[in-house]
Order: C-alpha cells, then sequence, then structure tokens
C-alpha cells in the first residue's frame, strides 16, 4: 500500500485554505464565480479546480447542522480509470496517486465516466485537451513533501501518510472517539478501497461524501460500466480526437454539464462576466 | 482593551493561542475562531480531543465556529453584559465560585465609600454631559480607608458595602429569565451554559473566554469585556494554564501597534500621553504616577523614552527635553472624532497608511465625503484602494474634488522583515522571503525618507516648533536598519550603545534610553536576540515554549500567574504548575509575574507576600470585580441597550450606555430612535474567512475572490418567506445612514430572537466590500452609526437597526 490521506470531518472548519493552496501549488487559475448561498465555490470542480470543499447548511430536528466535505480524486487502490484508459496514461503509481501522463491523454474522457466519484475533468477551454485532477501532489510526494491541502490545513483535519498507518488511526480515533464518530471509515471499502479515507461525525447523508459506492474494485465491472456510456461520449471522444474542430460543441457540452451541476441556492448575476479572469 | 486593563491591571490577551490546549470549557463569544482566527481550532480540537474539553460558542449567526461547537447559543446583538450578568449572578447566588481564589486574589472584601449608589441606571456622581449624556465623578466609588491609609477589608463578606455583597445585590437582577428576555434565548439554554460554563469554578478545571470585535465593538464594548474579566475572576480562571480571557485580536500586529502607540492617548507601552494644560512640565506629568503596584516606576521608562528620542540633548537638567514633546488638548482625537472634524474642514491632510478607512469607516458615506474636505491624502498600500481613489468613487465627479492624492507603494509582509507582535504578545521575527515588487518600498524605509525629508526643510527653512524634528535622535543609517531601531526599542545605557538586559534596568537619571519599556528584553543581545529565537518546547509541557520568540513582559507567557498557586504558593492543580512554592524557593515553568527573588541580594520573597498583591500592576495588588477608578461607565457593567434597539431597556430607565459617545449633531448624527418601525430589524456585520478587513489584499487576489465573489446580506427563512425572496434575489437593506444591495443568503445559520416576546429578525452581513479592487460590491458600513463605546470610542458596528426589502434592479447593483 501506498501514501494517502485521513480526512477527518470532525476537525474540518470549512476554512477553504485546502482549495487556495492545491491551486497556488498546481499553479490553477481562478474561474470566474458567483455568490452561492451555501457558500460552495466553485460550486463544481473543473480541469481548473481539483479539490473544493462543499458546504451543507440544512436542519434536523429543529437544529441548525453545517458541514464540510472535502473533495477530491479518491486514488482507489484499483482505479477504474486506469482500467479504461485507452491511451494508457493513466497509471495507480506504487506511491499511492493515480497519475495522468499529459504526454499519452487524448482526452477521450472515458476515464470521466468510468470514475465511480465522477472526479477527472475535461479542459474545455483548450485546443488539445487533456483529462485533469487532483494528483496528491506526487511531485512533492516524490520530494518526501507531504500533499500541499495537508501542508496548509491550520486545524489538521487533513493528515497524510501511509495509508495503512492512516487506517490504524482513523480506527484508534473511532475507538477513543466516544462516540463523536460514525463507525465507519469512508473508503476502507468503497470502491474496492482508496487512498484518501474519511472519518466523520455525522451520518453520511449529512456530508457531500458519494454514497451508494460499490465496495467491489470498480474495474471488476468496467464493460459493464463502458455499455452504459451516453451518447455524448462519442461525440466528445471523436471531437477529442479531430482536436479543434468541436470546440463550440465542447462548450455547449461543458456549459450544459456544469450549469446542471451547480445545484440551487447559486444566484445569477447576468452583469458579471468574465470579470474575474484579469 | 480598556475593560481588560481596568480588571487585571494590563490591556492584553492574559494566555496565548498554544495555551487553549489545556482549557476544559471553551467559550467563544463575539469571536469566531473557524473564520478569522483559524490557527486558534488547532489548539481548541487538541483540548477537545485530549481532554475532552466541550466548546460553547454563543454569537446571533450559526457560524463556521458554531458548527464544530459542544453547544450553540444565540444571543441578540449587542446584549453581552445581560448574558455575562447572568452568568455573573449564576455563579454567585448559587455558590459556584471559587470561593478561596475570590477571597485571597480579588477585591471582594473591600469595602466601597458608603455614597456608591446605584440607581435608575446611573451610578453615583452622575453629572450631565454633552448630548444627553452624562459624566461620572468617581469619588464615591473608591474604597474606604483606614486612618493608616489601609484599605478597608471585611474578610467574612459580610458588610453591605463589600464588594461581594454589592455585586449580589447589584447582579440580582440578572435572573435566567430576564437574560432569556433580553438576549433572545430560552431561560434552559442559557442555564445549560451557565451550569457547564460555572464547573470550571474549581482548583482543578480551567475555563477560557475568547473574545474580538464581537465583544468590543459596541457603546459598551470595554464593559462587555469586563464582564468576561469579572465572571474569570470568580471563577479562578486568571493566571492559570488554561483560563484566560484571551482577546483576540483583528490583525495580526494590532498588539504591537498598540503597544507602539497607535492608540492617540498613549505614547509607547502605554504610558497615558501628556495633556497641555494639566501636565506642562515633567514634574507635573510625575506627580500622577500611580502610588503603588508597578506603575510607581513610570518616571524612569518616560525619561528612558525620551532620552532615545532626543538622545544627547536630553539631560536630566532639561528635563530630557519634555518640553519638545507634543502634548495633547482636551479633545478626544479617535476614528469617529477625526472624520467629523475632518468634515468640518479643521483637518489640512491625512496619512492613510495600510488603512482603508473608505470601506471600514462606519457611517463610511460620510466619512468620504470627509476626506474631500483634506488638502491632501498621503495613501500608504499594498494596492489601489479605496480610500486612495475615493476621488473617483461611483456617484461622484472628480473634477469636484480638490484634494491633493498620493499613493505610495508598500511592501507586503513578506517582502520586508522585522517583528510582529501577536494577541498573546510573542514578539515574532519575521525574514524577508522575496524582494518587494516593482516600486512598491518597505514602510522603515517610508517613514524613514519621510521624516529625512521633513528634518531638512524644517533646517533650510526653520518653521514653527523646528527643534524637536530637527534635533530628534534618528540615526538607522542610509537604508534604515532594523536591529538598530530594534535596539533602541530594547534600550541601552547611553554611555555605550549597548543593550539593557530588561527593564528593571532602566533608570530615570538619563543613563538609558529605552523606546518602549514593555519590549525590554526582546532584543537584549545584538546577535542572537530573543525575537529570532526559534526553539520548541519538548512535547508533553503546558506549551509555553518560553525559548520560541519572546513575550511582553519579561517573556511571561502567562501574565498574573501568581494566583496559579494558593496563598502557600502550592499550585491549585499541580498538572498546571506555573509557579510554586517548595518551602526554601519557588520553582518556575513560566516567569512570575510578582516579586519572588530581591534583586539585589538574590534572596527569595516568600509567597506570603505575593499572595497579598498578585496583581503587580494594580494599586490595590488585587484583580478588581469592582474598578473605582480606570472606567468611566460605571466600576460595574450594568446593561444598556445597544444606541439604535428594536426594545426599551427592562433592567433600567437608562436606555443606552449613558456615557457613550454619541455623534448628535451634523451630518453624522442620524439614529433611528427606540423601536422604529421604518428600521424593524437588527442588522450585525461581520467577517469572512475568505476575506481580510477592507479587502484590500483579499479582493485582489483571484484565488481568494473566487471563493468569495460578491458581497451578500444573510437573512433567516422566515424573513425571506415575509418579503417573498429566495437565495441569490437581490434585497436592498437601509437604516438613516444609506443603503446596501446584495444578494441575499436565506439560511437556517441566521434565527430570529425573541425580545421581551416580540420576535425580532436579524440581518446579517459581511463587510469586506468596496468599489475598488477586483471582486467588488457595496459595503456594509455605508449603514453603521457614528456612536461608540464610553471608554474606547470604538464604533458600535454589530448592533443597528435595518429595514430589507426586495431590490428592484435585476442584477447586482455596483457602488
Amino acid at each position: 500500500m501506498g501514501k494517502g490521506m485521513l480526512i477527518d470531518l470532525t476537525k474540518c472548519m470549512g476554512c477553504r485554505g485546502c482549495q487556495v493552496a492545491c491551486k497556488q501549488w498546481n499553479n490553477l487559475q481562478a474561474v470566474p464565480t458567483e455568490f452561492n448561498a451555501e457558500f460552495t465555490n466553485p460550486p463544481v470542480r473543473s480541469a481548473y479546480t481539483w479539490t473544493t470543499i462543499d458546504f451543507l447548511i440544512t436542519e434536523v430536528d429543529g437544529k441548525t447542522v453545517s458541514t464540510f466535505t472535502k473533495q477530491q480524486c479518491m486514488h482507489c487502490e484499483h482505479p477504474a480509470c486506469e482500467s479504461v484508459c485507452i491511451a494508457a496514461a493513466i497509471k495507480k503509481t506504487k506511491a499511492g496517486p493515480v497519475t495522468i501522463d499529459y504526454d499519452k491523454c487524448i482526452g477521450c474522457r472515458y476515464c470521466q465516466v468510468a470514475c465511480p466519484f465522477g472526479v477527472p475533468k475535461y479542459q474545455f477551454d483548450k485546443a488539445t485537451p487533456k483529462m485533469q485532477k487532483c494528483t496528491m501532489c506526487a511531485d512533492r510526494i516524490e520530494a518526501g513533501m507531504e500533499t500541499a491541502c495537508a501542508a496548509t490545513c491550520p486545524s489538521g483535519a487533513i493528515k497524510f501518510g501511509e495509508r495503512a498507518d492512516l487506517l490504524k488511526m482513523a480506527r484508534e480515533r473511532i475507538a477513543k472517539g466516544n462516540g463523536k464518530y460514525i463507525d465507519h471509515i469512508y473508503g476502507e471499502e468503497e470502491a474496492g478501497g482508496t487512498a484518501v479515507l474519511y472519518l466523520s461525525g455525522v451520518p453520511l447523508d449529512l456530508t457531500k461524501l458519494k454514497q451508494g459506492v460499490t465496495e467491489e474494485e470498480v474495474p471488476n465491472f468496467t464493460w459493464k460500466a463502458m455499455r452504459q456510456l451516453p451518447a455524448l461520449l462519442g461525440v466528445v471522444g471523436l471531437s477529442s480526437l479531430g482536436l479543434m474542430a468541436y470546440s463550440s460543441r465542447r462548450n455547449a457540452v461543458a456549459a450544459a454539464e456544469e450549469g446542471a451541476r451547480s445545484g440551487a441556492g447559486a444566484g445569477k448575476h447576468p452583469s458579471k462576466g468574465g470579470k474575474h479572469h484579469d | 482593551m480598556a475593560g481588560l486593563a481596568a480588571t487585571f491591571g494590563r490591556g492584553v490577551m492574559t494566555n496565548h493561542w498554544i495555551d487553549y490546549k489545556n482549557s476544559d470549557v471553551i467559550v467563544a463569544v463575539g469571536a469566531n475562531p473557524a473564520e478569522n482566527h483559524p490557527m486558534a481550532m488547532k489548539w481548541i480540537d487538541r483540548a477537545r480531543e485530549e481532554r475532552g474539553a466541550k466548546l460553547i460558542v454563543i454569537d446571533p449567526k450559526f457560524n463556521r465556529t458554531a458548527a464544530l461547537a459542544d453547544i450553540y447559543l444565540p444571543i441578540r446583538p449587542g446584549t453581552d453584559i445581560a448574558f455575562w450578568g447572568g452568568i455573573i449572578n449564576y455563579a454567585l447566588a448559587n455558590e459556584k465560585y471559587f470561593k478561596e481564589y475570590v477571597a485571597a486574589y480579588t477585591n471582594a472584601s473591600f469595602l466601597v465609600d458608603p455614597g456608591f449608589k446605584f440607581e435608575d441606571g446611573l451610578f453615583s456622581g452622575a453629572t450631565p454631559g454633552p448630548d444627553g449624556q452624562v459624566k461620572y465623578d468617581t469619588k464615591t466609588w473608591q474604597f474606604q480607608k483606614d486612618e493608616k491609609g489601609a484599605f478597608k477589608l471585611d474578610p467574612t463578606f459580610q458588610d453591605p458595602q463589600c464588594v461581594l455583597q454589592l455585586m449580589k445585590k447589584h447582579y440580582a437582577r440578572y435572573t435566567p429569565k430576564m437574560v432569556s428576555d433580553t438576549c433572545g434565548m430560552t431561560e434552559a439554554d442559557f442555564l445549560k451554559v451557565a451550569e457547564l460554563y460555572c464547573s470550571t469554578g474549581r482548583p482543578d478545571k480551567a475555563g477560557n473566554i475568547l473574545y474580538a470585535m464581537g465583544i468590543t465593538q459596541s457603546s459598551h464594548g470595554s464593559q462587555n469585556v469586563r464582564s468576561i474579566a469579572i465572571t474569570q475572576l470568580l471563577l479562578g480562571n486568571i493566571g492559570i494554564a488554561g483560563g484566560g480571557v484571551n482577546a483576540q485580536r483583528g490583525e495580526s500586529n494590532v498588539q504591537g501597534s498598540t503597544d507602539m502607540a497607535m492608540l492617540f492617548g498613549n505614547l509607547p507601552g502605554y504610558l497615558p500621553y501628556p495633556t497641555a494644560g494639566a501636565h506642562p512640565t515633567l514634574a507635573k506629568y510625575n506627580e500622577t504616577t500611580p502610588k503603588a503596584g508597578f506603575w510607581t516606576n513610570r518616571p524612569k521608562f518616560l525619561a528612558s523614552m525620551l532620552k532615545a528620542w532626543w538622545g544627547a540633548e536630553a539631560t536630566k537638567a532639561n528635563d530630557f527635553r519634555y518640553e519638545w514633546l507634543p502634548k495633547l488638548d482636551a479633545r478626544d482625537h479617535s476614528h469617529m472624532s477625526l472624520f467629523e472634524s475632518m468634515a468640518q474642514g479643521e483637518l489640512k491632510g491625512l496619512f492613510a497608511w495600510g488603512q482603508n478607512v473608505a470601506v471600514g469607516g462606519p457611517n463610511v458615506d460620510r466619512e468620504r465625503k470627509a476626506l474631500g474636505k483634506l488638502e491632501w491624502l498621503v495613501a500608504v498600500d499594498l494596492f489601489d484602494t479605496e480610500t486612495a481613489s475615493f476621488w473617483r468613487r461611483p456617484g461622484v465627479n472628480p473634477a469636484d474634488i480638490k484634494t491633493e492624492v498620493f499613493l505610495l507603494p508598500a511592501a507586503a509582509s513578506f517582502e520586508k522583515e522585522g517583528t510582529v507582535a501577536n494577541s498573546g504578545r510573542w514578539i515574532q521575527y519575521r525574514w524577508k522571503a522575496v524582494e518587494p515588487l516593482g516600486d512598491a518600498k518597505d514602510d522603515l524605509l517610508i517613514a524613514d525618507q519621510l521624516y529625512k525629508a521633513l528634518r531638512d526643510l524644517y533646517a533650510k527653512d526653520g518653521g514653527v516648533f523646528a527643534d524637536p524634528i530637527v534635533k530628534l535622535n534618528w540615526n538607522y543609517g542610509d537604508h534604515p536598519d532594523v536591529a538598530k531601531v530594534a535596539l533602541e526599542i530594547n534600550g541601552y545605557t547611553s554611555a555605550d550603545g549597548k543593550p539593557i538586559p530588561m527593564f528593571s534596568a532602566l533608570k530615570d537619571d538619563g543613563t538609558t534610553a529605552c523606546g518602549n519599556w514593555i519590549f525590554s528584553g526582546y532584543w537584549a543581545d545584538m546577535e542572537k536576540p530573543m525575537a529570532k529565537s526559534r526553539i520548541k518546547e519538548a512535547p508533553g509541557g503546558l506549551g509555553l515554549n518560553p525559548q520560541w520568540s519572546w513575550a511582553w513582559p519579561a517573556n511571561r507567557r502567562i501574565t498574573y500567574n501568581r494566583p496559579s498557586a494558593d496563598p502557600s504558593g502550592k499550585p491549585w492543580d499541580p498538572k498546571r504548575a506555573l509557579v510554586s512554592w517548595d518551602g526554601a524557593k519557588w520553582n518556575n515553568a513560566d516567569v512570575p509575574d510578582f516579586g519572588w527573588k530581591d534583586a539585589a541580594t538574590g534572596a527569595m520573597i516568600p509567597p506570603a507576600t505575593s499572595a497579598n498583591a498578585p496583581f503587580i500592576m494594580n494599586a490595590e495588588g488585587k484583580g478588581l470585580l469592582f474598578s473605582p477608578s480606570a472606567m468611566k461607565d460605571g466600576p460595574l457593567p450594568e446593561h444598556y441597550e445597544p444606541v439604535e434597539s428594536p426594545t426599551t431597556n427592562r433592567l433600567n430607565k437608562r436606555q443606552f450606555n449613558p456615557v457613550a459617545t454619541i455623534s448628535g449633531k451634523g451630518e453624522f448624527g442620524q439614529l433611528a430612535a427606540v423601536g422604529d418601525t421604518k428600521f424593524p430589524y437588527i442588522c450585525t456585520t461581520y467577517r469572512l474567512t475568505e476575506h481580510w478587513q477592507s479587502g484590500a489584499m483579499t479582493r485582489n487576489t483571484p484565488w481568494l475572490g473566487e471563493l468569495m465573489p460578491d458581497m451578500f446580506v444573510e437573512i433567516s427563512e422566515s424573513l425571506a418567506a415575509k418579503i417573498g425572496i429566495k437565495s441569490g434575489d437581490q434585497v436592498t437593506v437601509s437604516t438613516l445612514r444609506g443603503e446596501v444591495t446584495a444578494p441575499a443568503m436565506v439560511s437556517p445559520r441566521m434565527k430570529p430572537v425573541t425580545v421581551h416576546g416580540v420576535v425580532t429578525e436579524v440581518v446579517g452581513m459581511p463587510w469586506h466590500w468596496g468599489y475598488r479592487g477586483m471582486f467588488t460590491g457595496d459595503s456594509a458600513n455605508l449603514l453603521t452609526p457614528h456612536v461608540g463605546d464610553a471608554n474606547t470610542n470604538i464604533p458600535e458596528y454589530k448592533a443597528f437597526l435595518c429595514n430589507l426589502v426586495k431590490a428592484g434592479a435585476t442584477g447586482p447593483v455596483r457602488r
């Protein structure tokens, strides 16, 4: 087993230092956003936003509940994305991270569809688009450093280390927590095990973690998954081979996908434009 | 900070950030550490994980700290004294206070003047002041003394004039029902918090109260602080690891800037500024030196400061050139008063140095207008701020504004070197990481060149009162050397210029020079100054980290630490021992904050001496439950409504703090009446993790702007339903001062409060936005009133009245 991260949601305070540290280390541009009453911003992850804190503000039995869920690539132990990558660009490395070799990636988006967490994102604005996602700071790990998000986390909610050690730490925290945690380490079994693990103090439906993820290794389902690919995959797959020809279609797809996912509560500011890019 | 000084003797955070890990119950009140002091949460979490500590959050909105709390208690903005008065009453009435501690270390047994009274909302000694307000003569608040001049005490606490009895009487009115009706919380919730927090009133438990601007930014802010300080004295939580009143400052170096005399009434090190009428000579000034406590040394500190300023020119024979020290007139020169004078055309020029008043000031549109009355304005900042560009703000014609404006680009913290004093008084050196961009210069260089240009002009052309400037002792090199400035602040012996080890070495005969006595020791070694020291404490300790930087005073990490041990010198809780007497000598984990060793002979001073006067900065030697002189608005805190309030005051006959600063005149004077139906909602302002103060830095940082791009207005689901809006809809919030339009955030984080039976909505808004930079929006301070605290004049940003309607415009309104 390689490295991983343990994200203790009981310690996360939603400061989003991790989001900024990720963009800074990976040199990812800020994207135009507008006020979101749920606070999550950017509202969806994209080629330029690899990690977000997804806020949930609700009421349970008349009491306000507010949770913060850090989301990024889960770095599966047996990644579906790797198994469907026709360019052999995606690798589960020995060190732990699941990485994409940009020299090989053809931007076909098979990985995005195959991923049980919907992680890899497409560079809609590029002439030769590649798939983008959290690399678990593979370059930092190689240099003996922890991930940028873990290094910056003021409250210590993100711990970086050997996955085996983190699992042990998680079990200890549950055992010693005196009921503070639910008895579940998310990622221990999900998708056949992931390098990123979570502890939660509330039932998972009060977090933004994806639920109903199979506990089997997803590559076992690869062909079943491939048969279910929606029609758009064909179009986009072709467009990535044809490179520039379909850029307008690409933008339409981008708008449709991101619009559909931005959810309720996002106010509309038509006058905003893209001014935050300058 | 005034409330802390009036209780303990120093206006500082008593403990420090890492010490939070030693607490058993932590209250964040008017503070939001998860959003505004994120590193605090690391140590709060440590306490919870390792000690099972409980976190209580008391705030009008369910903020990100509340999301992690064990108990969240909503409170109506501006009613903190009612709440803490309720806690004090609960502790006294149920005997939950730490009796041995209170008896030994506070003034609970002191007898107050028989003339002392509290009637109809006024303490005795009130005389009419301006704007219908009062001024107090504190004669009847003083303690009784016997014929030898010693304080009269009643160790049995039975005398009705003793402090404990007076407090019992005063606070008996603060019943759970009164707290509930006033603060808008249920009695059951109040009692749950009271019980949990008062569980720390025993030797083996530590309770920690964190506060920030939610407490101080009030017309009775200093008395809010006093209420917290009194609570902590009653529960024996002062001077111990894990306890304290921990004032979390609003900026990284606020502590350092007030230490260095940013407040107009102070010289460096909190020496009171001399006034023209009362203190024409050094002898007259020194006549006001306190007669007991550590401040008896004050003449040495001032003489050394004057010696530092004017060097060889300052001699004992010429009173160290005291006549060159500018004197204050009798007027208030704090922020609001300054802008009111500016609006009257009384100010010629202004340096806005790292301060963005055109976003941060109260009633800010009037303050922006006042800037137009200046002949010149110099803004020193990292970016073109709203202040630097006030002349081209939306809605004005630049040709109509005659003010000449200069913008000097300044270096950011990573682009310069020097020290920063954090809330816990640690003075930490910061090394330069990168060179400043473009023409940006570090502040020290800007100040140095400015001074030299002024000096040369005065030398060449002469002028009124030129000597203090021309003859100033200013020699830090062509590019000023931080180490030379630091040496002067630390202090040195006049003869050889060598650093002094500590302020105890300072003299009033001219043989020592010292820029700021409280910093003496941070730069005592020119090669290896403590400010640069970075040695961590071994694991398993209390986290005092005595070799990591240097904390004023005298490298003490926990102030007033004598009360951590009982009168015989035995720690109340051996697991938190800071100082301990073993029968022959003191064993100290922290630097003792009391006389423990005779400086001349080195002989140990037995515990009985310090037990009698554990608060060395107070003339009484005790922690002041009843503060006889230092507060302008009363020796005990009393609840008054915010100046703008939806309800009448039910606790007494005065509506709001009778000594608060009210701008009753002119264009700054617009105030809504009590329960004004045109402004039916309570409004409060706050800060967010993603932005910093006026947003000058963060609204120019794309990665931060994308997280929180827009101004917004936070309201409850019930208010949203009432006016028919949903999240994202534009709403307009108005007060008598102005209006703000922004998208609504409809959220269960905000709930209405029930005030004396009336359901009242609360509107919250962050105040980070303005009209310059990459992310713009309306400034919340367009709405805030020009009224302030009686002692500090800090504006009442946290509680005022507003109206809120659905905005007519479809898009965001920018101004």
